[in-house]
């Protein structure tokens, strides 16, 4: 099978995957005891309002034809219309999405970036200083509740040395961007950045913990393999066995894990984002969920199990590229 | 004196029935009853009691004669404290505290806490740089001033929007957008505008755009929209512009506190704006003739304004306004202490001393609005008995949970009215604690061995959980009575408590119920009278006979 044909049939695969979320999300609102507008509808609403809603939500056709408008209208991006808020819910869930995937490709970037040489760094050097130092880290990380490190940054380096905001997220990453591109300017763009560094540093905590075990344990792993001994015997520099034969190995599956953290932080970042008032997509679905917002509810729901197949897609095409038997197989 | 002809049924109906709305988003009460109190003579007795509860309420309350022993009161208030003293007596609840709002907020500001939770940026003395942020628990839930429920909504929009009448620090009713207001006849109103207000855009304002206001809360046919606020102009049917600055407003009856609702509810909005745009934009965008003008709007993260130049009341000292949030306490604190909030909301206890160790900033603390109380249902045993009910009440050391799960910031109640609310009785003091007459009083009703459970819901109120499990733990510590407690979601436990159907809801409950119009109708009446939206308490006719008296009568305009 060429990467091609993997690639469009893990896409067609996942494609049935965001059909069964969305087809869960719809029946969920009828989970709820009698009928759907009640899942919709303010707890005040009055008598007129609830038969607008039942009129809007199709309620008086059949089953299936509700279905199918519903995945019509998600297909044109509709989410249908938040009673509560007075506004499109697609316009509130989607607001959410760029603060949201900034967070969690932030905190992924952080884990990356110091795990995986951290984990080479202990592995290299086994039962060394540097070793226990490597381990004691990612034990500690590992160990360390999300909202309690959270507070302590804030506590110590933004109340009491100053050195970041406590919070916030004042301008998002694009027109940071933007400023730049077209003013020139990297006000905004530093400013971003200091407000996302102590989130995304909470945040990827234990996820820099959990990678580091991960590389130390399979380049431990890797390196008493026998291809290994054949590529020294070879006469291989030392630097090419173990980086380009053994950390490539090795990152297979760190992918797959990067991969479903990745997925989890897109919806599951609710502690960090509410420490540090980061207005992302997990933090919205509580407070929806404690509104009861259904619409707001649905559309974060679809959203999230929607990037969390993109990212699963985007994995196997890395999955693919380092280890190409998975393609064949 | 009332005159009985006078008594408008009608409009006390729908005065109970409308607060209905708030028990949502205040936190309510719920329903329940025992047989009828007798009216008149002594304290009233259960059927199922022995002895009456009048000697120990002789020995150790404040209370020595029985509010229908007193001759007849000759005005509303007067009326409206029997039902607080009556209610008293009769213990429908076991009453707890009045919640206090508590802030941080930066030394340099001027600033006094209003009691009604609303913080009028516009009188705040600024810093050096005449910018202030704010920050709350939560932001908006949209921009339309009609189309919202909630207090951080309403501290959002009420910066950009003003009322037809206001309320000072401390609740006394003020001028607003209306420099004089009277009462026409009965059920009509006229309220007289003042002259050169203009709204954001420019426009002036008109008698047509307060009587749209009005009718856009009171009527789905106008401005298309349900508003959720219909209840708080309770009694109101509709607005008139009959001059070009001078509005008229009906109500169904004689509405006594018409004045009080306009100086609480109904913010201003200019009807050609608001018919001209979708609701998605009157959700993300303001144009009122407040003190502030917004210029930034993110959903959810922050709302930026810009002083009004040309507000009537002068420009605001402040020049800038932030509102934002965080929903964590640690986190607003942690924005005060290093400088990113020049006030924050709802600090709780644990962290009260971190705000006053810091030398750059100082908690303010001022009662709410805000009643805390375990519901008794009249019609659930052994609350059906009042001896029993009354033994709870003695049975609690109120200043105990208020000084040690509270740390101080709560005021003891013992009447369901406010100090400082229209209709407060100031002769009713709370219980004492006295365990010996509550463990008396549970013989004498029959109900001695009860086991009863205190449901409450979590995090919704100050402590809630903690305060819950204190009063179960007093209770529990009598030895004839045995209690403990049950967490809530409270979405749920008010789903319960507004269906409308008294057995729905549990026999003895915590919740908390906000009442900003300073009158004690919109408590009692939703709470504690026959027919009462979320009542608990029903068939009292010495209680249903003085509201009703009271709703008679004009108020003190």
């Amino acid at each position: 099978m060429s990467l091609g044909r993997f690639l469009i049939k893990r896409t067609v695969h996942g494609v049935f995957v965001v059909w069964g979320v969305v087809t869960v999300v719809f029946g969920l609102r009828f989970l709820t005891p009698g009928s759907p507008v009640n899942a919709v509808a303010p707890l005040d609403a009055s008598q007129e309002l609830r038969q607008r809603i039942a009129r809007d939500l199709g309620l008086n056709k059949p089953l299936y034809e509700q279905y199918f408008d519903y995945l019509f209208s998600l297909l044109q991006g509709d989410m249908g219309y938040s009673y509560l808020r007075g506004i499109e819910a697609s316009t509130l869930v989607l607001g959410r999405v760029p603060a949201t995937v900034e967070l969690a490709v932030a905190a992924s970037f952080i884990a990356v970036v110091l795990s995986i040489p951290l984990g080479v760094i202990a592995a290299n050097r086994r039962h060394e200083p540097a070793d226990y130092g490597a381990t004691l880290f990612s034990l500690v990380g590992i160990s360390t509740p999300n909202f309690w490190l959270g507070i302590m940054l804030i506590l110590v380096l933004s109340v009491q040395f100053g050195l970041f905001p406590t919070s916030g997220r004042p301008l998002g990453l694009y027109p940071a961007l933007a400023l730049l591109v077209t003013e020139g300017a990297p006000g905004g763009l530093l400013r971003w950045l200091h407000h996302i560094f102590l989130p995304a540093v909470t945040l990827g905590t234990y996820f820099t913990a959990l990678i580091t075990r991960l590389t130390r344990s399979g380049m431990l792993d890797e390196l008493g393999k026998s291809y290994v001994r054949a590529a020294r015997a070879k006469g291989l520099p030392e630097a090419l066995v173990r980086y380009r034969h053994a950390l490539r190995n090795t990152l297979v599956p760190i992918v797959t894990v990067v991969g479903l953290q990745l997925g989890t932080l897109i919806g599951g970042a609710v502690i960090t984002e509410a420490v540090f008032s980061w207005p992302g997509l997990g933090s919205f679905l509580i407070r929806s969920i404690n509104v009861r917002d259904w619409p707001l509810i649905q559309g974060s729901l679809v959203v999230i199990g929607v990037s969390f197949v993109l990212v699963n897609i985007v994995v196997d095409a890395l999955y693919a590229y380092l280890d190409p038997q998975v393609v064949t197989e | 004196m009332p005159d009985d002809e006078a008594l408008d049924r009608r409009s006390f109906v729908k005065l109970a029935g409308g607060a209905a709305a708030s028990a949502a988003l205040a936190g309510c009460g719920g329903d329940g009853e025992d047989t009828p109190e007798g009216d008149g003579g002594d304290t009233a007795t259960d059927g199922d009691g022995g002895d009456t509860a009048t000697d120990a309420i002789d020995e150790t309350d404040t209370v020595e004669e029985t509010a229908t022993d007193r001759p007849e009161p000759e005005d509303r208030e007067g009326y409206l404290q029997r039902a607080n003293l009556l209610l008293h007596e009769r213990a429908p609840w076991v009453f707890l505290n009045r919640q206090f709002s508590v802030y941080g907020q930066n030394s340099d500001l001027d600033w006094d806490a209003r009691r009604d939770e609303l913080i009028a940026a516009a009188d705040i003395g600024p810093g050096d740089d005449g910018s202030v942020t704010i920050t709350q628990g939560q932001m908006d839930s949209g921009l339309d001033p009609h189309d919202h429920r909630e207090t951080p909504t309403d501290n959002i929009v009420t910066q950009a929007h003003d009322g037809v009448l206001n309320r000072n620090a401390s609740g006394e009713v003020i001028e607003g957008l209306a420099t004089e207001y009277e009462r026409l006849e009965e059920g009509l109103v006229e309220f007289t505008l003042r002259d050169g207000v203009t709204f954001h855009n420019g426009d002036d304002l008109a008698a047509s755009d307060v009587a749209f206001s009005v009718n856009r809360i009171v009527d789905p046919e106008v401005g298309d929209l349900e508003s959720p606020q219909s209840d708080q102009l309770a009694g109101v049917t509709g607005a008139e512009a009959t001059e070009d600055l001078t509005v008229e407003v009906s109500s169904d009856g004689i509405n006594p506190i018409v004045f009080q609702e306009f100086a609480s509810y109904c913010d201003v909005v200019q009807e050609d704006w608001i018919t001209e745009r979708e609701a998605s934009e009157i959700n993300t965008d303001m144009n009122g003739t407040g003190p502030f003008r917004v210029t930034e709007y993110e959903s959810d993260v922050r709302v930026e304004y810009e002083a009004f130049e040309d507000y009537w009341d002068g420009e605001p000292e402040v020049t800038e306004l932030t509102m934002n949030a965080a929903s964590e306490a640690s986190t607003r604190v942690s924005r005060l202490l290093a400088d990113e909030s020049d006030i924050v909301v709802n600090v709780p206890p644990e962290e009260v001393q971190r705000v006053q160790d810091d030398d750059t900033t100082e908690v303010e603390a001022v009662p709410s609005t805000r009643v805390i109380f375990n519901a008794m249902r009249y019609d659930a045993e052994p609350f059906s008995s009042q001896q029993f009910r009354q033994a709870m009440n003695y049975a609690i050391d109120l200043d105990s949970i208020i000084e040690n799960v509270l740390a101080g910031f709560a005021a003891p109640t013992g009447q369901p009215t406010l100090e400082g609310f229209v209709g407060y009785n100031p002769d009713v003091g709370p219980y004492d604690h006295d365990p010996d007459t509550a463990e008396q009083l549970v013989e004498e009703s029959g109900h001695a061995g009860a086991d009863i459970t205190l449901e409450t819901p979590v995090g919704r109120y100050l402590k809630d959980l903690e305060i819950a499990q204190a009063v179960a733990e007093y209770i529990d510590d009598l030895e004839n009575v045995s209690c403990s407690v049950e967490q809530r979601e409270f979405e749920s436990l008010v789903g319960e408590l507004t269906t409308g159907n008294i057995e729905d809801k549990p026999p003895f409950y915590l919740i908390g119920w906000g009442n900003t119009t300073f009158d004690a109708t919109q408590t009692i009446i939703p709470l504690l009278t026959t027919g009462g939206a979320l009542t608990s308490y029903e068939e009292d006719e010495d209680v249903d006979s003085a509201i009703e008296q009271a709703q008679s009568l004009p108020g003190g305009e």
